[in-house]
């Protein structure tokens, strides 16, 4: 496959994962500009992959962390108004992307390549470096988080 | 509810909020993402061969690769679709904005950066430093010029001139643009690198010993 053909075909689905993940339309588009920008840089190895949009998510998530830690000690002085389309915005401030923004880096990696991408656990883990259990691990206790965090899908418990 | 279950209702939620996100997609062309790669690609092997200990040899290549010795300067127009930056032979840059389409912070930032001018682009953010680094008016120029409080008042065709050589050490240019219901906004303003603030709320007036001009809307 040529860059061009998987840019083309995959880049707007990186994008919505990624927007779910830091809620922020145009850091998202940023993000993934640079995933696929090293994905370019990598593509010999990276097209060989069994997923390689999931590398590019992974490789723009990487880039929010970096900055994060770059940046973690300026001073948010307050909030801006951002026109978002009220659609867009139901579903970036719900209760369950809040709680997804909120898991570990880690537990959101997997909850992001094993639910979004739907990627077996097998791949996550070649992706992630870490061993199949470790990533079943963090899926559980990730599931249970954002389980927690979203106490409107209990509708079964609430019920019996 | 059982372990499956409770992964079944995640996974369902979460599909179901990226596939209402179907009105979401990159507006960043091919050709910016292979433009950038090219570029970290030359990167990489300069700081190879820099790292290999062949000082000489990366000297010679800065060059070749810039046509005068002792400067990184090179001359040359990137053009995307949001703005075009034009390095110019007497050393400066020129960016012209384009109104009509939102700028993208980091491709913006690497551009500058790369024709010599430190500084932070940020979208619906903007730092400070309080007091700011003197210089600004002899490191920014603006086309047309703000006059007074003028600077608020819109602007077709912004085109903003820097002086790289004229960046006081130890200062960076802060350069933060906001979306407003109205069109775009960006204020400009020096600021020491690693002691800055950042606010989210979109300025009101310029910032001191700064610029802050008001252009068109994007196209939806």
């Amino acid at each position: 496959m040529e860059f061009a053909e998987f840019y083309e075909s995959t880049r707007d689905d990186c994008l919505r994962i990624v927007l779910l993940n830091v809620g922020d339309r145009l850091l998202a588009e940023e993000l993934v500009a640079e995933g696929f920008t090293r994905a370019w840089v990598a593509w010999r190895k990276v097209r060989d992959l069994q997923a390689p949009h999931a590398w590019v998510v992974r490789a723009a998530l990487n880039v929010h962390v970096s900055r994060w830690r770059r940046h973690r000690h300026e001073v948010v002085l307050g909030s801006h108004d951002i026109a978002v389309p009220a659609d867009q915005d139901t579903v970036l401030s719900s209760d369950l992307m809040t709680a997804l923004r909120r898991l570990p880096v880690r537990q959101r990696e997997v909850i992001t390549l094993r639910l979004l991408l739907d990627l077996d656990t097998g791949t996550t883990a070649r992706l992630l470096g870490i061993a199949p259990g470790t990533v079943r691990a963090h899926l559980h206790k990730a599931v249970t988080m954002l389980r927690s965090a979203t106490p409107r899908h209990d509708g079964q418990e609430i019920r019996k | 509810m059982n372990d499956d279950s409770a992964l079944g209702t995640v996974r369902d939620s979460l599909t179901t909020a990226r596939d209402s996100l179907t009105e979401v997609q990159m507006s960043t062309p091919l050709d910016t993402i292979v433009r950038h790669g090219r570029a970290a690609r030359r990167r990489r092997r300069l700081t190879g061969l820099a790292g290999a200990g062949a000082v000489a040899v990366t000297a010679a290549l800065a060059v070749g690769l810039t046509g005068t010795a002792g400067s990184a300067h090179h001359t040359g127009i990137i053009r995307t679709a949001a703005f075009t930056l034009a390095s110019n032979a007497n050393g400066t840059a020129t960016l012209t904005i384009n109104p009509r389409v939102l700028l993208d912070p980091g491709t913006l930032q690497r551009d500058l950066n790369r024709d010599g001018i430190p500084a932070v682009v940020t979208a619906g953010r903007f730092c400070t430093s309080s007091p700011p680094p003197a210089g600004f008016r002899r490191v920014v120029s603006f086309q047309p010029k703000p006059q007074g409080s003028g600077h608020q008042r819109p602007v077709p065709d912004p085109t903003v001139t820097f002086h790289p050589a004229a960046m006081p050490a130890g200062a960076e240019l802060s350069f933060g643009n906001f979306q407003l219901a109205d069109g775009q906004q960006t204020s400009f303003v020096l600021i020491g690198t690693g002691s800055h603030t950042c606010t989210r709320t979109a300025p009101t007036a310029p910032p001191r010993e700064g610029v802050m001009l008001r252009y068109g809307r994007p196209a939806s």
